[in-house]
């Protein structure tokens, strides 16, 4: 629940538990289009399931043609695999289902690490059409779930709402007047936080390497340059206004400087290293613990 | 992150050693240098005061802004602020206003008052599910 006494919907989808929190029940109408917005996008563009559009481009090369905000993903991917100099890419997917996290959940590494493909080699993303010349895992996950979010506040909105909060088990977006008080996870101890954050009209999202880790140094952020998991850096937070910036800096924390990302990205960023220490852009001054 | 911090702070150095008309005292460390070293001596009227100094860094010319508060003619407040003229101080300032804590401190959540939690140990059911279906098969 995110205030006191406001209704929650809540339901499971692209993998993970969603909570929707309103002042009043949602009413049906509304529910039945969440989770068919939901279902859509997951159909789309998961690469855990046969039937994706993204399934059918890892068998075979060819076209698909993909939900219209598309178009956005590829913007911030393009944007981000340039400041990155391809650290960061929708490339990813075969690098990781080599180390063992691909739609079977192996778990197991399948060989030494391979880095991903160059986008300008084998992929042509223009707006919703994708064109591949060979059979490409493509991985829209950085930003994903938080174009999802935002795309759940657009129903929200269109259906008159204005005060709601969309939690996607952690990432969320936030809209009204009341602020919301959100802890900031502990990196190794999910029973504590290291800080609180006052969320208002905006988004928080977060990324951490230890959670999905299924093996000594093997985790799902990883370098496109070396199909390597990254260390040092353990979780990041973001706070911009769409989730889906917001989701994706949070994992381009992981590869770029954040004072490279902050040329071409409003954004509040909150980094923590493997040693303990963390640093911060001033919107998360004083929030965390002392 | 401790490269340019380091470079902040020797610019908050020279800003501190160019504000020498403005209270002797101030620079004493720079002893090295007796030639820049102010000859006005106190008592000084208790205060606020602000002054601005040039000079030449490896970026270039900057423009250092020191203010001092003094009580009892000795300094009970330095505030030095770096001018940006160039686009590589601007960056020097914007790492500036970049926070570092030492140690991360947990808490226990239910210590604390709040409504959501924000990171990423619900992200996966999937991949939770995988894990809890290697470690069953492990046994």
């Amino acid at each position: 629940m995110a205030h006191t006494g406001w209704s929650v919907f809540s339901f499971d989808g692209i993998g993970t538990a969603w909570e929707i929190s309103t002042p009043e029940d949602l009413p049906g109408h509304v529910r039945a289009g969440l989770l068919g917005l939901v279902e859509d996008y997951d159909r789309s563009y998961s690469r855990f399931r046969d039937d994706s559009l993204i399934a059918g481009l890892a068998r075979n090369p060819g076209t698909v043609t993909l939900p219209a905000g598309a178009g956005e993903l590829e913007q911030l991917f393009r944007k981000l695999y340039r400041l990155s100099n391809g650290a960061m890419t929708p490339l990813i997917g075969d690098s990781l289902e080599r180390l063992g996290y691909g739609h079977d959940y192996a778990l197991r590494p399948a060989g030494h690490p391979v880095p991903a493909r160059r986008w300008e080699d084998v992929l042509e993303w223009k707006g919703s059409e994708i064109s591949t010349s060979v059979p490409l895992v493509l991985d829209i996950g950085a930003a994903g779930k938080g174009q999802l979010v935002d795309l759940a506040a657009a129903v929200l909105r269109g259906a008159g709402i204005t005060e709601f909060l969309v939690d996607a088990s952690g990432d969320m977006l936030h809209s009204g007047r009341d602020p919301l008080r959100v802890a900031l996870e502990h990196p190794y101890d999910p029973a504590q936080a290291i800080g609180v954050v006052e969320l208002r009209d905006g988004a928080l999202c977060a990324s951490a390497a230890n959670r999905r880790a299924w093996g000594d140094g093997l985790h799902h952020v990883l370098d496109g340059a070396t199909g390597r998991p990254i260390q040092t850096v353990v979780a990041t937070w973001t706070m911009a206004a769409t989730a889906m910036e917001a989701d994706a800096l949070a994992t381009a924390l992981f590869m770029v400087e954040p004072e490279v990302l902050a040329e071409e990205f409003e954004f509040s960023w909150l980094k923590v290293y493997s040693d303990g220490h963390a640093e911060y852009s001033a919107g998360f001054e004083g929030t965390l613990f002392s | 992150m401790t490269t340019p911090l380091r470079k902040g702070l020797l610019v908050g150095a020279a800003g501190l050693f160019l504000a020498s008309s403005v209270a002797a005292c101030a620079p004493s460390a720079q002893g090295s240098t007796p030639q820049k070293t102010s000859t006005i001596t106190g008592p000084y009227k208790d205060g606020t005061y602000s002054a601005d100094g040039d000079y030449i860094s490896p970026n270039g010319g900057e423009t250092v802004g020191v203010t001092l508060t003094l009580a009892g003619s000795t300094i009970s407040a330095v505030d030095i602020t770096v001018h940006a003229n160039n686009p590589n101080t601007k960056e020097f300032q914007g790492q500036f206003k970049n926070g570092i804590a030492a140690q991360v401190v947990g808490k226990k959540l239910d210590e604390i008052n709040v409504s959501k939690v924000a990171g990423s140990s619900l992200t996966s059911q999937g991949f939770n599910k995988a894990v809890e279906t290697i470690k069953s098969e492990a046994k």
